[in-house]
């Protein structure tokens, strides 16, 4: 069975079509998907703004990152267990949408920028609240960062839009 | 002159009909308000879990504040522009929607309560309330702005 037809495959079982035709349950889970983004990449967008100099600037920022890590990890659970019912209802669908490639592309490259961020970085935040900046490499994995999480909206709204 | 006969023929003012009609028009602007959504809401809940005493509780309440409310400001600036462009483009599947009228009754309930209510319980660090008015301050606060969210969802799938 090719990817394709299994995508199909998963949007016919029971399980998809139940949440698909239930006239409360798909509206609930793609309205949770929606309204949790400030949860999730608001909260991330924060810390790039941070980073990156324009915003929040003349506070802590390795404190900002853990205040908002905190946050961000059950915003994330909720965003990935809802997009994954989404993705199960409309896999067939989703499966050539040109606009949900890109977004997974989007996702997988942030997965591995916020990993590098991660081992790189993350361990020095707290030495660069005092007078030193934020070196060049966070700079840049922050503006990443930035752009592709605004790329992951647009994407995501947009491929609704061909659906 | 009653509205919908004005609202109509706004909404087929060229630029109006361009963006409604072109391929990639509507998701752009729907993406606008979608990004502008997101940062309001992030402000608004950080704002309301430092109140709470839930959460950012490494900075002091009227630092953060002040360090959110331009950001506040521009995302509803942000939002507020793209939505009454979507409103402009397709008026007919708005003015008679029920979501839609509680959507906008939310709207400017929550908005007088950021600027009028909350507003003052963040503007000093000082313990002038008690722990329970500011969590329900916060609360209400919450309420209000992701029920603007919610019913502009509901949008699409009620009449």
């Amino acid at each position: 069975m090719s990817l394709f037809e299994w995508c199909q495959w998963l949007q016919h079982t029971r399980f998809a079509t139940a949440i698909s035709e239930s006239d409360w349950l798909f509206p609930l889970i793609e309205g949770s998907h929606i309204l949790t983004l400030p949860l999730s990449v608001g909260m991330i967008l924060i810390l790039d703004l941070r980073l990156l100099g324009i915003a929040f600037c003349d506070g802590p920022g390795g404190k900002l990152a853990l205040n908002a890590m905190r946050w961000c990890k059950i915003g994330f659970a909720v965003m990935f267990l809802t997009g994954g019912l989404l993705l199960v209802t409309q896999a067939g669908k989703a499966y050539g949408n040109a606009f949900f490639r890109t977004k997974l592309i989007f996702l997988l490259l942030l997965g591995i920028n916020a990993a590098l961020y991660q081992k790189l970085f993350f361990p020095k935040m707290a030495q660069w609240d005092s007078a030193h900046g934020v070196p060049a490499g966070a700079k840049f994995c922050a503006g990443f960062s930035l752009l592709l999480w605004i790329g992951v909206i647009v994407c995501g709204r947009t491929m609704a839009y061909q659906f | 002159m009653s509205l919908l006969p004005l609202l109509q023929s706004v909404s087929e003012w060229a630029p109006i009909v361009f963006i409604r009609d072109s391929k990639y028009g509507m998701p752009a602007v729907q993406s606008f308000h979608l990004v502008g959504l997101t940062i309001l809401l992030t402000t608004v809940v950080m704002l309301d879990l430092r109140l709470a005493g839930l959460g950012m509780r490494d900075y002091g309440l009227s630092w953060l504040a002040r360090q959110l409310r331009p950001w506040t400001v521009g995302a509803i600036v942000l939002v507020m522009s793209s939505g009454l462009l979507i409103f402009l483009a397709t008026p007919g599947k708005y003015v008679d929607s029920h979501p839609f009228r509680l959507k906008m009754a939310l709207l400017c309930s929550a908005l007088l309560f950021h600027f009028g209510v909350l507003r003052r319980f963040t503007a000093a660090d000082s313990v002038a309330h008690p722990w329970v008015v500011n969590a329900l301050v916060a609360f209400l606060s919450l309420t209000l702005w992701f029920g603007v969210g919610w019913s502009g969802r509901a949008i699409a799938f009620i009449p």
